[in-house]
């Protein structure tokens, strides 16, 4: 027995060290939760408007970082159209259009509905940085004051925005 | 030919630090060249920022230079990034609670390995 233990620790050890170098880490936690959103300056999409972060207090909200070329922000685009309906939840969707072409961005709202009530674009991503953001789709949940309470990475859909989101927004407005 | 090569050479060999062709102080060089290899390339993973061509990469490299620019120090810029990135954005993350774990185990595993030796009596008592 004595002599097999290092082996069997040694054989452990081998696995989870292989598992973590297979398994690519998909969701890193984020230093942001808890700190007031990033201050930023943006302007609307396809206007001559600008918005800042003290625009958007107040209300719950979220901020969704999204993109054309983003494979994951066409899987959740229908989710988030009716998310944007529900009167139920009514939560303002706030888009944040990230490294993309004003064009492409109105041709893609126009074809498959605009669940925001306004998107911001950041073309060459320097707010996306201050958020934290490396990968599209992001969804942030900010809350009366900007701070942000949560943050997603990947696709939203029903079941991920019900455990995660909606716990909290209740109790935000509890 | 040889001055095509040269010339592919040359464009290649400068791919990792295509942002840093502007005005930079010698010591400001090295501190953007430093930053860019200890930073991790969170989309690439297993790749710095200065390996990458990922856009993000881009992105971060352009930040990190201007901050250099503008004479932001390594520990400010770091901080930058990990107060937005969180740990897991340096290859060398900071010695605190949270990592006390990361750092100090190696060198348990070495002492319960000396201590077993000793045990089994391959070195000596």
């Amino acid at each position: 027995m004595k002599r097999i233990l290092p082996i069997i620790i040694f054989i452990g050890l081998f696995a989870f060290l292989a598992k973590s170098l297979f398994q690519p880490q998909t969701n890193i936690p984020s230093p942001l939760i808890g700190q007031s959103m990033p201050a930023f300056s943006l302007g609307e999409l396809n206007t001559d408007t600008s918005l800042t972060d003290k625009d958007i207090l107040g209300t719950i909200s979220l901020i969704n970082v999204w993109a054309t070329w983003c494979v994951g922000c066409e899987r959740e685009h229908d989710f988030l159209i009716e998310l944007a309906g529900n009167q139920s939840i009514d939560i303002p969707i706030i888009g944040i259009n990230w490294k993309d072409r004003d064009d492409l961005a109105l041709r893609w709202l126009s074809q498959r509905g605009n669940p925001y009530i306004v998107v911001l674009s950041d073309p060459i991503g320097k707010t996306a940085i201050d958020f934290g953001v490396y990968g599209a789709p992001e969804t942030f949940l900010i809350d009366e004051q900007g701070v942000i309470r949560y943050k997603h990475i990947g696709p939203l859909n029903r079941e991920n925005f019900a455990r995660n989101f909606m716990p909290i927004i209740r109790d935000l407005r509890r | 030919m040889k001055k095509v090569c040269l010339i592919l050479l040359l464009i290649t060999s400068q791919v990792g630090s295509i942002e840093s062709n502007e005005a930079l102080t010698n010591q400001e060089r090295e501190l953007y060249q430093q930053i860019i290899q200890e930073v991790r390339c969170l989309v690439c993973q297993n790749q710095s920022v200065g390996e990458s061509n990922a856009d993000l990469a881009k992105d971060l490299r352009t930040e990190i230079l201007e901050q250099v620019q503008k004479g932001s120090s390594e520990d400010d810029i770091k901080n930058y990034l990990l107060s937005r990135y969180g740990d897991f954005v340096l290859y060398e993350p900071s010695f605190k609670k949270s990592t006390y774990v990361l750092w100090l185990s190696p060198v348990l595993i070495i002492l319960l390995i000396l201590g077993w030796l000793r045990k089994i009596g391959v070195i000596g008592k």
